[in-house]
């Protein structure tokens, strides 16, 4: 086992005040009581090797405490737990750290919104690197604040305000000395980047833009000039390779969404996994999911790095199950396309080439009287992420059945306005639905699926306990066999949920977390 | 030189036209056509191009529909459109009623409509004021809430549309009992029901053997001889109560 201060019961104290080091980040899951990034870790499996709470005890799992934020508006935060301590974002540029055991606040950090800037912003959490703490804000900053006392340290502008133009919505990722973010906008006609800031200064060391324009490599998949408003937002957090030191991003839809005329090309980066440099931005690879995106299949969800046998050799691989309803595992040193696979109802694509190309079905596209796809525009799955246990080697995915109906109109950019490229409806013909599907990456079977009433928001969290936590749209958080997918235990939190569940530990005890409404719950069996 | 400069600037109004009717129209279809319909002709929401509505309501009346709501009503507010978003819609639901798309005009007789309405035992399902059965929709202001077309396919063919508020299911218990209604909510671990005697069951699903969701409305089809039809509905649209004005509301007792 890896020596670490904070494995040592006789270095308790000393663990408090401890740095979080470049060091302990690359080996975040050999501390499974703590949550170091968005992730969890680097690798994003989201699986935790705590078994106090088990599959024979989840059903005495109660509600240990609750810590109201007082804020409205969607609560997706991820905390991040570091020894003891836990660190939350809430809507309106909020932070807060808390007794991880608890819920006590030690502090809270508000952003100082210059006077014009009215702005109820979602924000899905925090990074941490030695005792700093990261965050971006709704006006499009990036703030580091003092990890002990909340206090703002540097401030840096990622774009200049404007309404209805860019904003901040992701958690940070810390890779080395600097901390690496993305934009969002994609509805908003922006052209979306990735930047790394010095997290001594503030700095911006490398700025990664995901809309390559005339002239550059990719610049010709964009007609015109329409890169300039093409979208490609980077709005989840990367994850990372220490070995290969490769940070692999999600790239969002183009724009405008859902009229491609004004864009004809494939519109590279959009809709595609980037794998960059951490240290200067520079593009080793990409791999495009739906080239000339129409249906808004932003390719944020999780890009999750494993090392697995692939064909009888070890081969490291990024996994994605994407917002198209395919399932996708990449060569993440090279970029190769291994296999992908429907995970889900889908009505756009025949399949996909050997290269990995959809290979598109006819009249998929949107046109001004309204053509129904499946999956509608909110994908077969989005932000909530999926965890994969390594012991009975399933990939959990909360899986959305749901179709939409696709309208198409000339769009009219006007500066500070959604530019949609008009509209798209639910498809009223049939009840929307979901799932929790336990999913054998490589052979693309199911081992076991838990039907969903609705189509979820929340993603699902691994355990050695031999569980799998879900949440759904109902506002229920789940526990599950892992192996059987048997449903064991269950809470009604009482609002829908959008985020995805965590784990950890504080004085031999395991917590399970999950916000919902306003507040955040946290579960723990009883003393 | 002169006719240049103006035809130049009449093409330009043109377009500017155009893109304010296109910018209508995507306003239109991507916030009002699901309840009021494509064409405005009406759904689950009332026409929006009924002479009554197009003559007696000013754009600015429109506009602050829009953006206020109708309380007590499945009209919400949109709060967040903008001034010219408002001018556009307006101007495009205008431009809809002056197109070739009419809404059905209605004749009948009223009281006897009244009678057929009676006759058939709607009550024992449908509630107007205080008068009859909270197991379906209310009807109290129906004739302002829905367009003549949409009442009368809902009485024909009531499995058309149907609301997913007003979806009917049927459970069976572990026991073999059978319950039928109204699911006024389903999630993966419950269900709740508006039984016909108008009280509710809340289900466990684990005392359940299975939850069936009725494929059709549990609203019979009525086959009404034509008359008969007609004059229902323009009884059905003589039903504009406010469900929630103060002067149908019981007085509070006993404070003075």
């Amino acid at each position: 086992m890896k020596l670490s201060a904070c494995l040592s019961l006789t270095l308790g104290l000393t663990c408090l005040s401890a740095q979080v080091t470049p060091a302990r980040l690359d080996n975040a899951l050999s501390e499974p009581k703590n949550w170091l990034t968005y992730w969890g870790d680097y690798s994003a499996i989201r699986h935790r090797n705590l078994k106090q709470v088990t599959a024979d005890n989840v059903q005495n799992l109660r509600l240990d405490w609750i810590y109201q934020t007082g804020e409205t508006g969607a609560f997706e935060t991820v905390p991040l737990v570091v020894d003891g301590v836990m660190y939350i974002t809430a809507p309106k540029g909020i932070a807060v750290a808390l007794d991880a055991k608890s819920g006590r606040q030690l502090w809270q950090y508000k952003h100082a919104f210059p006077p014009d800037r009215k702005l109820s912003g979602v924000n899905r959490g925090m990074a941490i690197s030695g005792d700093r703490l990261f965050m971006v804000t709704p006006d499009s900053n990036v703030v580091a604040l003092e990890a002990k006392t909340g206090r703002l340290i540097w401030q840096a502008e990622m774009a200049p305000y404007k309404a209805g133009s860019h904003y901040g919505s992701l958690a940070p990722l810390v890779i080395h000395d600097k901390v690496l973010v993305g934009i969002s906008g994609g509805e908003q006609g922006v052209r979306g980047f990735i930047d790394a800031y010095d997290i001594a200064t503030g700095k911006r060391a490398w700025r990664f833009w995901t809309v390559p324009l005339k002239g550059e490599p990719g610049g010709d998949t964009w007609l015109g000039d329409s890169a300039m408003r093409g979208g490609g937002p980077a709005w989840m957090t990367g994850t990372y390779d220490p070995k290969l030191n490769l940070t692999y991003w999600g790239v969002g839809n183009p724009g405008p969404d859902l009229y491609g005329e004004v864009r004809q090309g494939d519109n590279l980066y959009s809709c595609s996994l980037v794998a960059l440099d951490p240290d200067t931005g520079q593009l080793k690879w990409h791999f495009q999911f739906t080239p000339h995106d129409l249906h808004d299949w932003d390719a944020e969800e999780t890009p999750m790095l494993l090392d697995i046998e692939w064909q009888g050799k070890p081969r490291k691989v990024v996994m994605q199950a994407n917002r198209n309803a395919f399932f996708y595992i990449l060569d993440r040193v090279t970029g190769e396309y291994l296999t992908g696979r429907p995970f889900a109802p889908q009505t756009w694509a025949k399949g996909l080439d050997d290269k990995g190309r959809p290979q598109l079905l006819p009249n998929t596209a949107p046109t001004p009287d309204g053509v129904k796809v499946c999956p509608g525009l909110a994908g077969a799955t989005n932000w909530m992420a999926p965890s994969y246990n390594p012991d009975t080697k399933l990939f959990y995915i909360a899986v959305r059945n749901q179709c939409d109906v696709f309208y198409s109109e000339p769009p009219i950019y006007t500066e500070g306005k959604a530019y949609w490229g008009s509209v798209f409806r639910g498809a009223t013909d049939e009840k929307e639905s979901g799932s929790l599907k336990a999913y054998d990456p490589l052979t693309g079977k199911t081992a076991w699926e838990f039907p969903y009433q609705k189509a979820p928001w929340a993603g699902t969290l691994s355990t050695a306990g031999n569980l799998v936590f879900a949440g759904d749209e109902d506002g229920y958080l789940m526990a599950f066999n892992a192996k059987t997918g048997k449903n064991l235990w269950k809470m009604n939190t009482g609002a829908r949920l959008v985020t995805s569940p965590i784990t950890y530990e504080v004085d031999g005890r395991q917590y399970v977390t999950m916000p919902s409404g306003g507040s955040l719950l946290t579960f723990a069996l009883p003393h | 030189m002169k006719t240049a400069f103006l035809a130049l600037f009449a093409f330009s109004c043109l377009a500017q036209n155009e893109q304010d009717v296109a910018s209508g129209k995507a306003l239109f279809r991507s916030n009002c056509a699901f309840c009021h319909g494509l064409t405005a002709a009406g759904g689950r929401g009332p026409s929006l191009i009924s002479p009554r509505l197009i003559h007696n309501t000013s754009d600015t009346d429109v506009k602050a529909i829009i953006k206020n709501g109708i309380a007590g009503t499945t009209m919400p507010a949109f709060e967040s459109l903008q001034t010219d978003d408002l001018d556009h819609l307006v101007n495009y639901i205008r431009n809809l009623a002056g197109s070739d798309v009419k809404a059905a005009t209605i004749t009948g007789d009223v009281a006897h409509g009244r009678q057929v309405y009676s006759a058939n035992g709607c009550a024992n399902c449908h509630r107007v004021g205080n008068q009859g059965s909270i197991y379906g929709p209310e009807l109290t202001r129906i004739g302002a809430a829905r367009s003549a077309d949409y009442l009368k396919q809902s009485i024909v063919d009531p499995s058309a549309d149907i609301l997913p508020e007003y979806q009917g299911v049927t459970v069976a218990t572990k026991d073999g009992k059978k319950v039928r209604g109204v699911r006024i909510n389903e999630d993966n671990f419950s269900v709740q029901i508006r039984k016909s005697d108008q009280t509710f069951a809340m289900l466990d699903k684990s005392d359940l053997q299975s939850v069936t969701s009725e494929t059709k409305s549990l609203m019979p089809a009525y086959r009404l001889p034509m008359k008969d039809l007609g004059d229902l509905i323009a009884y059905m649209e003589t039903l504009r109560g406010n469900i929630n004005a103060a002067k149908d509301a019981e007085k509070a007792k006993g404070i003075h």
